[in-house]
């Protein structure tokens, strides 16, 4: 559990997708959230379910870890639809059950609705399942440079994302550490009335925030000490390369919103 | 003024990161009731404490954090442009506006003046937490709207659904934080 949380939910391979930069990636993700909103008709949703299919099929990640990511919207994709079939009375009557009728606007609305909703999740889902968060930091913190213009801290946004990931798994073993030091006083967490587990949280709360002060205080003093001065002139270990796979992804998703806007009732 | 700086960046920086741990803690401690989206939750404590003792910017921050990483580690769900936005940068930074309490939560400490004090802290929490929840609202109606069929009451979805999980997270957020202010004023004033 420790060492996959640095991960978040990455999953390591050596596909395309892995391999491209996270800029493109951020950025092919972004215009997909709002391109997907143009299509209306089977012709362009087909579309999209073959463009982002396609994106899954090359990042060869295995169903069992993109079902994991999906299984709690999973029910909410099945609502949408069931409330579309059932409250829409549009169009033909396809189906009479006495209360329930179903009709063809209604089916034909939920089908789109629920699958646009999947395949957003699907697309936002497969850039965290290709790309490590520090990855994605470098990239927003890239991606938002021009900003700095209007003052907006970037630099410092971004160092404190890093350190954020870095303190995870370091704040977990913490927490472990004070949970079993209670457990051997006779703490129980994960039984007996809900008052009686409130209660048991608070002695595990109070040392873990002293205790992130302390590691706070700890690692700026650290960094004084070793000359930190923010953000100007400061070099990069962890370098980004823009190749021509992310520029090819990029105008692929651009034809196909084109084709989109084309295909549109 | 300058090591304050490093020490903002870091201070934050870790909360952050505490408020992440906090929110699937949260998960384990009171056995999710919600299944998906909000969970009672306590990830909002570090959020007033940075608020408490950096003032608005530091609450802000953190919250700013907090949404990015949540989306950057893959636990965001983002159906909707908006909703994205509105969810995961806005509704969070939205708590640090506790942070308007923050100088006289600190003379209240400073003095020893408990119930001033005390009395503070959850004026910020309510406000923080009201602000988030609003925002919430607001995502909800965009996703409704978007996803819902049409002639359905989505404003009414939206306050009942997000309200489920944002008012004991509150109560057991502010619950949290003045315990831990109690135990630890020094580091509150510093």
């Amino acid at each position: 559990m420790m060492e996959k949380m640095i991960f978040g939910r990455y999953v390591p391979a050596e596909s395309v997708i892995h391999r491209m930069d996270p800029r493109s990636k951020l950025l092919i993700v972004f215009l997909f959230v709002c391109v997907v909103f143009i299509a209306n008709n089977f012709w362009t949703y087909t579309l999209l379910a073959i463009y982002t299919f396609g994106m899954v099929g090359f990042s060869t990640i295995s169903p069992r870890f993109l079902y994991a990511g999906l299984k709690p919207v999973l029910w909410l994709v099945i609502f949408t639809l069931i409330l579309h079939v059932f409250f829409t009375k549009e169009g033909e009557l396809i189906l009479d059950l006495g209360l329930i009728k179903i009709y063809e606007e209604g089916l034909r609305q939920g089908i789109f609705i629920s699958l646009r909703f999947f395949l957003l999740i699907l697309m936002t889902s497969l850039l965290t399942l290709t790309t490590t968060p520090i990855e994605i930091t470098d990239g927003l913190e890239n991606l938002l440079n021009p900003l700095k213009k209007i003052k907006f801290p970037v630099h410092e946004l971004a160092l404190m994302m890093s350190i954020s990931l870095r303190f995870i798994p370091t704040l977990m073993q913490e927490t472990d550490k004070i949970m079993k030091a209670q457990i051997a006083r006779g703490v129980e967490f994960s039984s007996g009335p809900i008052k009686e587990r409130v209660q048991a949280v608070v002695p595990l709360l109070i040392p873990l925030f002293i205790s992130s002060f302390k590691r706070a205080e700890e690692l700026a003093i650290a960094m004084e000490a070793r000359g930190y001065r923010g953000g100007e002139g400061r070099t990069k270990y962890r370098q980004l390369s823009w190749t021509s796979r992310d520029t090819v992804m990029i105008i692929v998703l651009a034809l196909m919103s084109v084709l989109l806007f084309l295909l549109r009732d | 003024m300058k090591q304050k700086q490093t020490l903002f960046i870091v201070e934050v920086a870790v909360f952050t990161a505490l408020a992440f741990l906090l929110d699937l803690l949260s998960g384990f401690l009171f056995s999710r009731i919600w299944p998906q989206g909000g969970s009672v939750s306590i990830a909002m404590v570090p959020i007033f404490l940075m608020s408490y003792r950096w003032g608005i910017k530091g609450g802000m921050v953190t919250g700013l954090l907090l949404g990015l990483l949540q989306f950057v580690l893959g636990f965001s769900q983002i159906y909707h442009p908006i909703q994205g936005i509105v969810d995961y940068l806005v509704a969070f930074a939205l708590v640090g506006l506790a942070g308007v309490f923050a100088s006289q939560i600190k003379k209240g400490l400073q003095n020893s003046q408990k119930f001033k004090w005390i009395f503070l802290v959850f004026m910020g929490v309510l406000l923080g937490s009201a602000l988030r929840y609003l925002a919430h609202v607001y995502s909800g109606v965009v996703f409704f709207g978007e996803f819902a069929p049409a002639g359905q009451p989505v404003v009414l979805y939206s306050f009942v659904y997000n309200g489920t999980y944002m008012l004991p997270s509150a109560i057991i957020s502010g619950i949290v934080v003045i315990l831990v202010m109690a135990a630890a004023p020094k580091r509150m004033v510093q």
